[in-house]
This record gives C-alpha cells, structure tokens and sequence, in this order.
C-alpha cells in the first residue's frame, strides 16, 4: 500500500482501505455520513444505489419532527448538503460485491475496488413488483410506482392505485389532485396506513376505495386502458389510464448476501437494531428487517451505526 | 462529453445519428429520480463518448415531443439508431447498469 494515498494495486483495479464504507444514498446513508464525518472517521459514501432513496420518491413528508410539511427531495438534499459540510465523503458508484477478505471487506464498486475495515449497508429498497399480465408491458405507458414523478402526466384521468399501507394511501392523495378520478384497491377490509392518512383518503371527493379487490390483470393497446380485478363480487374489468403500484418493497441486498446473513424476503437480518451476523458491518434503514420503515427511523439507524463504527475503531 | 440540452423540434435530428447511438432523458424540474439521473448521465457520457450521444429535454418545455414519444412517466431514457427507437428505459438507473446497457445496445448496433 502506498502510505501517501492509501492506495493498493494500480490502473483500474486500485484499492483504497478505509475505516469505513457506506452503501446507500438515503437518509439512513445520510445519516450515517454526517455522524461519521463528525467522528472524523476516515469513510466514503457510494451513492449510486438512488441516490436519495425512496424518501426523495415522497411528495410531502409530514410525519419528520420538526419539520411541519416538506418535500421529499428537499429533506435528502438538506441531509446531504449537511453532511458536505461535516466532510462526508461521497462518491456516484454501485457497489457489485462485498466479500470478507483477513478481517477486513473488500468491496468491489463499478468505479473502484475497496478494502474497509467496517461497511454499514444502506441501500435501501426499491418498489415491488406485482408480478400481474401487462405490469411489464406497460410500465412508462400508464404503469407507475412513483406518483411525485408521473401524476402531472395524468392530469384528469382516471387512474387505479394497488396497496393498502402509508405509501399507497400518501401517493394517493397526492395523484388526487391532478386526476378526475382515482380508485383505490386494498386486498384487505381496512387500511395498514396510519389513520389520519386513511381518513384523508376516505373522505376525499374524487377518490373511491375498493376493499378485498386485487389487480388481476392491466389491459391497453399503446397505453393503458383498462385493468381486471377481483372483487368480492367476481371479476369486474374498468377502465383506467394509469396504475400506480404500492405492494412493498424490495431490499437491495443482493451484493451483500454472501456477506451477513439475509433474511427470506431479503432484508438482513439484524439484532440490537444495527447489528448484523457480521460484528464489522451494519445495516440501516429500509435494507433491515426492523418492522418500522420510516425516514425518522432510518436516520436513526444511520446514526446508530456511525456511532457503533466509531466505537469499535476507539 | 456533457448532455447537451434539446428542444422537441431538435429530437428528429438528434435521433437520426448512424455513427453513434442516441440517448434522449426526457425529465422534468420536479421530479426527484430525474435529478439522480443527471449526474449518471453525466459520468456516462464520459464514458461512452465514442458510441453515444446524450441529450436532454424537459417535458414541461417541450410537452408536444413529449405526447408523440407517449412519455407517461419520467425519467424517461429513448436510445434512437438511424431514426428508429431501439430502447427505453423507465426511471432511475445507476451508473453500472446503464453503462451495461448502452453498451449492449451499441455492441448490437453499432459496427
């Protein structure tokens, strides 16, 4: 290793060692990045993974103490713009492979290849699939899992929103207004989203929900046109411009599973909040089998496992 | 190389390159997942200088491109060869798999 730059190897393949890698470009990573920045732990940031995770997807966030009502790009690029200035390190690179290697964990990323002491993984989840006929086919073509990215180009239509939980019903709400029409199905008889939320919805004026119905099918030529459900009365085919999925999320794990042990539906598994069946690596956020997926939860996480990193270095 | 921004009357052209392939990022202001794509395109487009050309055009300033393309999301990536479209691609993308993809669609295409 050459003690100046802390680089290993040459060319394309260098390596750096580190105290520290964060995966993930969160608010959990955030988090984590401005505590370790603040612990002047020697880390680096690899963002690639959404840079901004599924909270910069949020339209409005009102449930962040503090803070009355703000977007959810807004509050990821106030949590990044602070940990810059802490010192966090980051960097635009994926991570394709994280391996044990003596006591430390190389990790390759498509930019570089690092040898770190500690890795906290934070790199969240992405929306799931249904899996239904014409899901694929039409996604970009009235397809959706992002309402704060595609309501404007559905501005009085009628449009189906799949799932039951604060997602579904807080995107909802947003589509709401730009559609003349929205309907709601839940394959259950009662919201998993938190009751203000779902009173929101009840008792808004162009929005119909529809309880122990799921999509069985989407429908259309060039677009979407229709979509088939199965309701309590049988199935009914209705006609729609768009279809806006919230059915859960799945963890980005998958570089890491030959590192900690994963859970079956993918999330690592953890004990004492951030711990991992590794003692060097972490998790935090979305990426954890904790039962709350939130961003006040994941900042804290993210916190937690600076401050477990730091720790251990001491 | 950077992305250089077009208007929906330049989409035509910018389309039509044999030599390279095309990559259109149709996107908007407000939207968050257009904004962590731009500096992936950035950084790809270094990369890929040689096999892609990437443009960049708002929906909201060009809305008639827009509805031809039959753009309902964004981001919204068209990869163009001679004219014709050869891909697309749906939301955000990180740097390694749309360099991978590119490069595909360029391998393919490309002689």
């Amino acid at each position: 290793m050459d003690l100046k730059t802390g680089l290993v190897g040459s060319g394309s393949s260098v390596s750096r060692e580190l105290d520290l890698v964060i995966a993930g470009g969160g608010p959990a990573a955030l988090a984590a990045a401005l505590y370790a920045a603040r612990y002047d732990i020697d880390h680096i940031v690899l963002e690639s993974y959404q840079p901004g995770g599924q909270a910069a997807l949020t339209a409005v966030i009102e449930n962040y103490p503090g803070i009355k009502s703000i977007t959810g790009g807004d509050i990821v690029a106030a949590m990044k713009e602070q940990a810059e200035s802490w010192g966090a390190v980051f960097e635009m690179a994926s991570v394709l492979s994280a391996e044990p290697l003596k006591d430390m964990i190389q990790i390759k990323a498509d930019s570089s290849t690092y040898m770190t002491r500690n890795l906290i993984i934070a790199t969240g989840a992405a929306p799931a699939k249904l899996g239904v006929p014409g899901e694929d086919k039409y996604y970009g073509r009235g397809v959706s899992y992002c309402a704060t990215c595609d309501a404007p180009f559905f501005r009085n239509a009628r449009v189906l929103v799949v799932g039951g939980g604060d997602s579904a019903v807080k995107e909802a709400l947003h589509l709401s207004e730009f559609v003349s029409e929205l309907v709601l199905i839940h394959r259950r008889d009662k919201f998993r989203a938190e009751p203000y939320l779902a009173k929101k919805l009840l008792s808004c004026g162009n929005c119909t929900v529809l309880w122990n119905t799921t999509l069985k099918e989407i429908k259309g030529d060039e677009s979407v046109e229709s979509a088939v459900l199965n309701t309590p009365e049988g199935e009914k085919e209705m006609k729609f411009d768009g279809v806006f999925m919230y059915v859960g999320r799945k963890p980005a794990t998958e570089p890491f599973a030959n590192l900690v042990e994963l859970n079956d539906n993918g999330t690592v598994r953890t004990h004492n909040i951030v711990h991992t069946s590794r003692e060097n690596v972490f998790a935090a956020g979305d990426v954890t089998d904790n039962d709350l997926r939130q961003i006040v939860t994941a900042v804290s996480d993210g916190a937690r496992a600076a401050s477990a990193v730091f720790d251990k270095l001491q | 190389m950077a992305v250089k921004h077009i208007k929906g009357n330049e989409v035509e052209g910018a389309a039509s390159a044999t030599d390279k392939l095309s990559l259109i990022d149709f996107s908007a202001a407000w939207c968050g997942p257009c904004k962590m794509l731009t500096p992936v395109l950035e950084k790809v487009s270094d990369d890929l200088d040689e096999k892609v050309s990437f443009y960049h055009l708002d929906v909201d300033e060009s809305p008639d491109a827009s509805s031809k393309f039959g753009i309902r999301g964004v981001p919204t990536m068209i990869v163009f060869h001679n004219g014709e479209e050869i891909d697309r691609m749906v939301g955000f993308r990180d740097r390694n798999a749309l360099q991978i993809q590119l490069e595909n669609l360029a391998d393919s295409k490309l002689v």
